[in-house]
């Protein structure tokens, strides 16, 4: 998805976390797309938003879901609460999973996974 | 005022192809033909008498004008037809849908057809994963590495364990039940021997907190069902089940996306389907919910109101779901011992329920039969259709 002129890859890119804007809503959105899904206005803001959150689930995939993932199994794939107010996929990392706990407090990093650089999470606490 | 179509229609024809592993050289148009026919034979009804089709998307061929493809293939003579299209949840979505039309007067006979080729394989490859993906799930979830359905059950799981206590053993326990009702189903995929709770999870984890034996196994196979008028039910060969009430909800497409992971839309659809049919779970003799995984159907018994929210634990590890319990939940065996034969597997929750409320379900008929509940449920709590089926009008 890099290089494609999508803010938010671009922005993934330059280790920079971005996401759509509604101005009249007061709201993020994510995923990114044209429209706010709430009153359908556009066009959207993009906005820099840190990427600090909490784990809202998570789930420890033991069996690798494609062969370009063989390498990095078992990962932690979570379903991540971001403080702006809105929820996204992603992985948790560096940390053992059973130290991780439900809303436990989570900030973002970028890696590299599966050939990709992509927005994940590691814990967030004793910066 | 909410019209309703409670004891409008009825299902008076019924028929499922024992769900199987080798397809050899079966399509799915070939395997609907082979249920329409048994079908017809139960209703006892000509092929003429059908003019209404409702089908479920197909598993290996293209989607475009996929009614008409069928319909071709099986030379119907139509005044209605369309493809309902709601994952896992299509099936029961079916019914209701097939209700509505007949009760409306657009078609008699409504042909609810079910069923596809689907490999094992189906989930595990890029390609597989993709076709049932929306973009954004594409361009957002994918690069993550999740895996399909099992990772988005897993993550409802997890929260529901961290919310409410939920302990593996528990979930493990509608497996263990599902499998004893299985031993009794001669076309059950997997119905040779009981299965333990200490089985089930000494059985690989394949997306904690899920293991092997909590997941269904993709198989091929096909299932039809017939919804005539009352007047034309009445006037039938075979016992009519009564179409008594029915509710959908829909909340997201990707589980990321939904407002919640531990409650499901079937809350607000059992409460639609509850209040057409003037009936409340205590009323249920029997319970045949989408079984997909175990969490799915700890969760649709508490979101259809059969136990309060976060006592689902609790609740199956004290009710005996057998045919012979307290409250018989899905008593062929559920998808989980049946296969899963693509979208046929959501109309095996119906098949079953069919075949209790007219006392032909053999060694597993349970004793009492008057109401059943019956759910889909597509996606991951994406998409849930439910429906109340009664033996007397």
């Amino acid at each position: 998805m890099q290089g494609t002129g999508n803010p938010y890859w671009d922005c993934v890119e330059g280790e920079e976390f971005c996401l759509p804007y509604c101005p009249l809503c007061q709201k993020f959105v994510f995923y990114p797309r044209k429209l706010c899904p709430n009153c359908f206005k556009s066009p959207l803001e993009w906005k820099v938003v840190p990427g600090r959150g909490k784990v809202y689930s998570y789930t420890q995939v033991r069996v690798s879901a494609l062969p370009e993932f063989d390498s990095i199994t078992p990962y932690v794939l979570a379903l991540i609460e971001l403080d702006v107010g809105v929820k996204m996929l992603s992985h948790l990392v560096d940390c053992p999973s059973e130290k991780i706990t439900i809303n436990m407090p989570v900030e973002m990093v970028f890696r590299e996974i599966a050939g990709q650089k992509l927005p994940v999470f590691r814990p967030g606490e004793g910066l | 005022m909410i019209m309703s179509i409670t004891n409008k229609t009825a299902i008076t024809g019924m028929a499922e192809l024992q769900p199987f592993i080798r397809a050899d050289d079966r399509r799915t148009l070939d395997l609907l033909a082979e249920v329409t026919a048994l079908a017809l034979d139960d209703a006892g009804i000509n092929k003429g008498d059908i003019d209404g089709l409702l089908v479920t998307p197909p598993s290996e061929d293209t989607y475009f004008m996929w009614p008409a493809q069928v319909a071709e293939y099986l030379q119907l003579d139509l005044s209605y037809m369309n493809m309902v299209e709601l994952g896992g949840a299509s099936a029961v979505g079916a019914v209701m849908r097939a209700a509505v039309m007949v009760e409306a007067g657009l078609c008699n006979y409504c042909l609810c057809l079910s069923g596809g080729i689907w490999d094992s394989q189906v989930f595990n490859t890029r390609e597989g994963k993709t076709a049932v993906m929306s973009r954004a799930e594409i361009d957002y979830e994918l690069p993550y590495g999740p895996m399909g359905f099992n990772s988005g059950y897993a993550l409802a799981a997890r929260r529901h364990m961290a919310e409410f206590g939920t302990k593996p053993a528990q979930l493990a326990k509608i497996a263990v039940d599902q499998r004893y009702n299985a031993l009794a189903n001669p076309l059950a995929l997997f119905n040779q021997k009981p299965l333990t709770i200490e089985e089930v999870l000494h059985s690989p984890v394949i997306v904690d907190p899920i293991h092997l034996l909590e997941i269904v196994r993709p198989c091929h196979g096909a299932a039809a069902v017939i919804v005539p008028s009352a007047a034309r039910a009445l006037n039938g060969t075979r016992p009519p089940v009564w179409i008594r009430g029915a509710g959908e909800a829909y909340t997201h497409n990707s589980i990321v996306y939904a407002p919640v992971l531990t409650a499901t839309p079937i809350k607000k659809a059992a409460g639609k389907a509850f209040a057409m049919a003037g009936l409340t779970p205590a009323d249920v003799d029997l319970v045949s919910v989408y079984d997909c995984y175990t969490i799915a159907v700890l969760m649709a018994l508490e979101d259809a109101g059969f136990c309060a929210k976060g006592e689902g634990g609790d609740f199956v590890e004290n009710t005996d779901l057998t045919y012979r319990g307290q409250l018989p939940c899905n008593t062929h065996g559920g998808q989980l011992s049946c296969g899963q034969p693509s979208y046929a597997g959501g109309m095996s929750q119906v098949t079953e329920a069919v075949r209790q409320l007219r006392g032909e379900a053999g060694d597993r008929q349970i004793k009492k039969n008057r109401f059943a509940f019956v759910s889909g449920n597509g996606g991951v709590f994406s998409t849930e259709s439910c429906l109340l089926l009664g033996r007397d009008r």
